[in-house]
């Protein structure tokens, strides 16, 4: 694959409390942001399960941002705290299973917090280029059948990697 | 006949009566005088003592005032008349020109950045500009644009314009730029009758101007701003993005002092203690040190009162963590050091008795908080009695702490006592419990 | 289920989203998505036409599933899944989807990128809105009567206040006696009229109220159910009785710090507490020519840091009395700051300073030493101020010390599962927007049992938990919004993970018997969430080993699908 024409992939999931009405804020100031990432709306960084990150990353997508409210400021308590939690040590699994563990970023954006919200996610799609496509790693994997080959909702079937 | 409230004010005090009122079944008609429901919370960035972002919090009691089925929203409108009594009130409310059809408008923001004319912008205290068209701020609800009759270009000149073609007339950019056709220009004031059981004040607060203190300089020395004013600084969508710039040059203070006191609990001013200042200059220094760990704030007090949850904590937290100072006095005055732009504090360290001189990279003068601009109107419109601070007086504040001297009219929040946020929010719920228990709400509510 | 027919609705936002995203490029696209029926692009989807547009295309194709591509949810969802609802489509099988705030403003530069970036999200929604299911919206009774649990003067303002509301209320106190704290002062600022003549009044009325039933001395014992339907088990000595409440407030009070080795305290009978003080001037003529006040013992220390709010006030009232008694006392207060916030206090302050009350600050790391025989004579302090000792005759030592939590804190804050915070007050559920409610539905604080309050305050904040407690008993039910968790029982292994996540206590593991045919022939444990407690969070969702545990709206089927979907194209 040709890394410069590579464009990453990325998803951003934002809580709808703090992270994506900050999102949305940066969205009403205007911010200019590169367009690699989708932002998915759970009500709580909590929801996010470590699961869905290893199947985005073995899916293709390069890079996934967690982006929850200030530790302190989570609208049901405690989420964000267990969020945190979790994704620490997803990390250290990421790292075991080979993925660079930069793919996952993890921070707390509050409401109006707009312009942090443009720096993280410009600065995390420049990390996500420096590290280049997901499937590049898992090219050194094993050749057991790729997860990406399942069928997908339009009937294409990929090989080794969904985003070829 | 659903029972009905009038709520005048809709700050978080006001908000929150609304909310609770409008849930326990009450219609209510919630009047405010500015474009913008939100109040002084949304002036600030953050609340002491958890450090919560204020719009955050504050955004999703604004999001339900302004959605409930059962809250009606009179922004930009004023009280002007009240007759009858508890139980049934007439009162007329009325609604000035925004010169933009609300039902069209989208608060795209087009129009904003096309129009020429620029103003202070109240909002940030006169740290910055907005335009003539403008939305209050980011979070404004309703998000709808007004335009300011007395800066508009086109309004200004209107009378100049020539009947025989309409169409001419200076400016008028917002209008040709709108995709929505939203701009009316020739929208009314509408008067807004109702008949209401109840009325709660909610009005707040204004900033005393500490200008009024000559010996601290406000206004003459640029480095000197209020406490206000360092809020706007400090906040996100504030005029600097939330990076602490000082006025003059720009430039980050490496120290700022915060003076207490500036026009409270002194006989030439306000003798009144503002209630919540120990507690925001805490909060700012700490901020101030976010922004940049190695700048040192002093906080110059008189007596720390931070009694509330969490306070004393937080003073604790900013001595050890942030590195605060808090210094034993009141100073005498304040000069300009011309060559660096510094400001130079000068006062007696009363624990050392030592008379000494501090300069700053900024001063931040925490004034006296004293009752909104119009309260006495407001107060003459209601036939209610203001203390002699220009407070809403309360006949009986042990027994009944909202209920004003007319039966049926009740205050909550800082427009009858300095107060904070927690406390402003229990009375707002408090007057809902009030109204509720009055012969003609049981009456009406049971039946309805 | 019948044959799933997507509906997608583009918005324009006039030039907002129409300048940068392809709308009819993306209208087209949408209408080749598998399961879309129909695809329509709005100038203002939110605006009566689209909306109109939007119930009409929900009618004339049938549509089921409905996907709405233009602002922000935060605004307008209510708008759009009541307007699917008035087209008869239930309100959850409906999917926003933000190419605005998250797209074209911010992509506003590069149209193609943005246009499909858009595609991919509108693919996104499509994906998981095939996926949707129906939902109903719990609702759960509110039976119209409150427990009150003390009957201080902020258990007796609420008790009264919601019977004037119509509502019973059942009161329970564990003294012999109502009134609290308060019926034990002598006077009270800053009005200083005496405390009986605001308590007595209030008394009577909860005495004589008919809808008021005062349980006496009495004791809660046991507390089940949710908010709507508590039952709670009232002990009366060995009676014991079953409520049957919609809201519970609690108002127990606190108590206050007892100096013992303080200050000479248990050493000098004329070392007193202010409480002690103001029984004697209740019962006494007393008069003495000589007091010192000492303010913040026990307060404000490393051991305790808070301030307890009410005490400076205590001690100007107490030093005031004094004076008023013998005006040739010499009557100081040692403090450590003099805390009389607003208006009104200010004003109590500066007349004791009129009245002739002395003060002088002191310094924690050089506390005051009581000096005497049998009896204190005299006080040594270093006045911080003026930087020297002074030697203060002292015939009567009045220690102001704090409120300090009551000692069933702990045992009511697990009988109703509500948390203690700082110093073992209890904890409401926001210290700025929420002060009297806690995270657990129905449950309610005021008074001193939150934190130290004066007399006006514990009665505001009386009104407070009856305004939060008379909305839900007004309304007559509670609704959940369905976006609640729920447990699939042939799934759940019972571990428990789920249980402890829950910051609203809505999960309970329960017995279930097993399925005919299920190897397993004993009885299994499963959770289960009270979708009416469960706020949706999803925390418990993430921790569940085995997804059995699911979040309607937001299922591990339907995100991983939307994942899926980013990738491809």
């Amino acid at each position: 694959m040709d890394d410069e024409a590579f464009t990453p992939r990325i998803v951003a999931f934002c809580c709808n409390w703090c992270s994506y009405a900050g999102a949305d804020l940066a969205g009403v100031s205007r911010l200019q942001m590169p367009p690699d990432f989708h932002v998915v709306r759970v009500m709580c960084s909590a929801r996010v399960a470590p699961e869905w990150i290893i199947k985005a990353l073995s899916d293709g997508i390069d890079g996934v941002m967690v982006l929850g409210c200030h530790i302190g400021d989570c609208h049901y308590t405690s989420g964000n705290h267990r969020a945190a939690k979790r994704f620490a040590l997803l990390k250290e699994l990421l790292t075991y299973i080979g993925i660079h563990p930069d793919r996952l970023l993890v921070d707390w954006v509050s409401a109006s917090e707009a312009r942090k919200f443009q720096r993280l996610v410009t600065q995390f799609i420049g990390r996500v280029r420096e590290l280049g496509p997901v499937c590049s790693q898992a090219r050194e994997a094993p050749a057991t059948e790729h997860p990406g080959q399942q069928a997908l909702p339009h009937g294409e079937r990929q090989d080794t990697c969904p985003r070829s | 006949m659903s029972p009905a409230v009038l709520v005048v004010g809709a700050g978080i005090a006001g908000i929150q009566a609304s909310i609770d009122l409008a849930r326990m079944g009450f219609e209510v008609y919630l009047v405010e005088r500015t474009p913008s429901i939100g109040g002084r919370m949304a002036q600030l960035d953050k609340t002491f003592p958890t450090n919560d972002c204020a719009i955050c919090i504050l955004a999703p009691k604004m999001s339900e005032c302004a959605t409930h089925e059962n809250i009606h929203l009179l922004t930009y409108s004023e009280v002007i008349l009240v007759e009858g009594r508890a139980g049934s009130f007439r009162a007329r409310v009325l609604r000035r020109p925004r010169y933009v059809n609300i039902d069209r408008c989208t608060g795209c923001g087009e129009c904003v950045e096309r129009c020429p004319r620029e103003v202070d912008d109240e909002f940030n205290f006169g740290l910055s500009h907005r335009r003539a068209i403008y939305l209050p701020f980011p979070q404004a609800l309703p998000r709808k644009m007004t335009i300011d009759p007395d800066h508009c270009i086109y309004l200004s000149n209107r009378d100049k314009v020539s009947a025989v073609n309409p169409k001419k007339g200076p400016c008028r950019l917002c209008e040709k730029v709108c995709e929505a056709g939203a701009i009316d220009w020739g929208q009314q004031e509408e008067t807004i009758h109702m008949v209401v059981g109840a009325i709660v004040i909610a009005t707040g607060f204004d900033p005393y101007d500490a200008s009024q203190l000559e010996e601290y300089g406000h206004g003459r020395i640029p480095n000197v701003i209020t406490s206000l004013q360092y809020e706007r600084l400090v906040s996100a969508s504030g005029p600097t993005s939330g990076r602490l710039l000082r006025p003059s040059d720009g430039e980050h203070p490496r120290s700022v002092a915060f003076i207490q006191c500036v026009g409270s609990r002194d006989v030439n001013h306000n003798p009144y203690c503002s209630s919540v200042c120990c507690m925001f200059a805490t909060k700012e220094a700490i901020l101030a040190n976010e922004h940049d760990p190695e700048l040192r704030s002093y906080v110059f007090y008189t007596d720390l009162r931070a009694a509330g949850k969490g306070f004393q904590k937080y003073v604790a937290r900013a001595r050890e963590e942030y590195r605060v100072a808090y210094i034993r006095s009141r100073p005498g005055s304040i000069t300009h050091c011309k060559d660096t732009g510094n400001p130079v504090v000068h006062y007696e360290d009363t624990t050392t008795q030592r008379v000494l001189e501090m300069e700053v990279g900024l001063v931040v003068l925490c004034q006296a908080l004293i009752p909104r601009r119009g309260q006495r109107d407001l107060a003459d419109v209601l036939g209610i009695e203001l203390d002699e601070h220009g407070f809403v007086g309360l006949p009986s504040p042990m027994r009944r702490p909202w209920d004003t001297s007319v039966s049926g009219i009740f205050a909550c929040g800082y427009c009858h006592s300095p107060q904070d946020i927690p406390d402003s929010v229990a009375q707002a719920s408090a007057v809902a419990a009030r109204v509720a228990e009055m012969d003609w709400a049981r009456a009406t509510v049971r039946a309805g | 289920m019948g044959e799933i027919r997507v509906g997608v609705f583009v918005c324009h936002c006039g030039t907002n989203i129409g300048a940068v995203v392809d709308v009819p490029e993306l209208v087209t696209h949408a209408r080749t998505l598998p399961h879309v029926f129909h695809a329509e692009a709005n100038a203002y989807s939110c605006s009566e036409e689209g909306l109109s547009s939007l119930k009409q295309a929900i009618l004339e194709h049938r549509l089921n599933r409905v996907v709405v591509a233009s602002c922000t949810p935060r605004t307008h969802e209510p708008l759009f899944k009541n307007a699917c609802a008035e087209a008869g489509l239930n309100r959850y099988l409906f999917e926003f989807i933000n190419i605005r705030e998250h797209c074209s403003w911010i992509h506003s530069q590069t149209s193609q990128a943005a246009t499909e970036k858009a595609k991919r999200l509108v693919r996104m929604g499509v994906a998981k809105a095939f996926l949707l299911e129906p939902q109903e919206e719990t609702e759960s009774a509110v039976i119209p009567v409150a427990l009150v649990i003390g009957g201080g003067i902020a258990g007796l303002t609420a008790a009264v206040n919601l019977a004037r509301q119509g509502f019973r209320v059942h009161l329970v106190e564990k003294a012999e006696r109502l009134g609290g704290v308060v019926a034990q002062l002598h006077r009270l600022c800053p009005t200083d009229e005496d405390a009986s003549d605001l308590i007595e009044p209030i008394i009577r009325a909860v005495q004589d109220d008919r809808a008021i039933t005062v349980h006496m001395p009495a004791t809660v014992q046991e507390v089940g159910g949710y908010v709507g339907s508590f039952r709670a088990t009232v002990a009366t000595g060995d009676d014991r009785r079953t409520l049957d409440v919609g809201t519970i407030i609690v108002a127990t009070g606190a108590d206050v710090l007892l100096p013992i080795g303080l200050y000479g305290y248990g050493r000098f009978p004329n070392v007193l507490t202010q409480s002690e003080l103001e029984a004697r001037l209740e019962t006494e003529a007393l008069r003495v020519g000589s007091a010192v006040f000492i303010n913040c013992v026990g307060a404000r220390t490393p051991e305790r840091p808070y301030c307890s709010r009410v005490c400076c006030m205590t001690s100007l009232k107490n030093a005031a009395e004094l004076r008023r008694r013998n005006p040739d006392a010499r009557v100081y207060v040692l403090h450590r700051d003099m805390v009389t916030c607003g208006i009104e206090f200010e004003r109590y302050y500066r007349r004791a300073m009129q009245m002739g009350v002395r003060f002088l600050r002191y310094d924690l790391d050089r506390p005051p030493q009581i000096v005497g025989g049998d009896d204190a004579e005299a006080t040594i302090v270093w006045d911080a101020l003026r930087g020297r000792e002074a030697r203060v005759p002292s015939e009567l030592v009045v220690l102001t010390t704090p409120l300090i939590p009551g000692l069933d804190n702990q045992s009511t804050s697990h009988l109703l599962k509500v948390p203690l915070g700082e110093a073992g007050f209890f904890l409401e559920a926001h210290i700025k927007l929420r002060p009297v409610e806690f995270a657990t539905d129905g449950v309610f604080v005021c008074g001193t049992a939150r934190w130290p309050a004066d007399v006006a305050e514990s009665i505001s904040q009386a009104y407070a938990a009856c305004s939060k407690a008379a909305i839900l008993m007004q309304a007559g039910s509670v609704t959940a919004e369905a976006i609640t968790a729920f447990s699939d029982p042939d799934r759940c292994t019972g571990c428990g993970t789920c249980v402890p996540t829950c910051p609203y206590n809505a999960i309970e593991l329960h017995h279930r018997s097993p399925t005919p045919g299920m190897a397993c022939s004993t009885m299994l444990q499963v959770a289960g969430v009270n979708p009416v407690q469960c706020k949706g969070c999803g925390s418990c969702v993430a921790a569940c080993p085995n997804g059995a545990m699911q979040q309607r709206g937001f299922t591990d089927q339907q995100m991983l699908r939307m994942l899926e979907v980013c990738v491809s194209g």
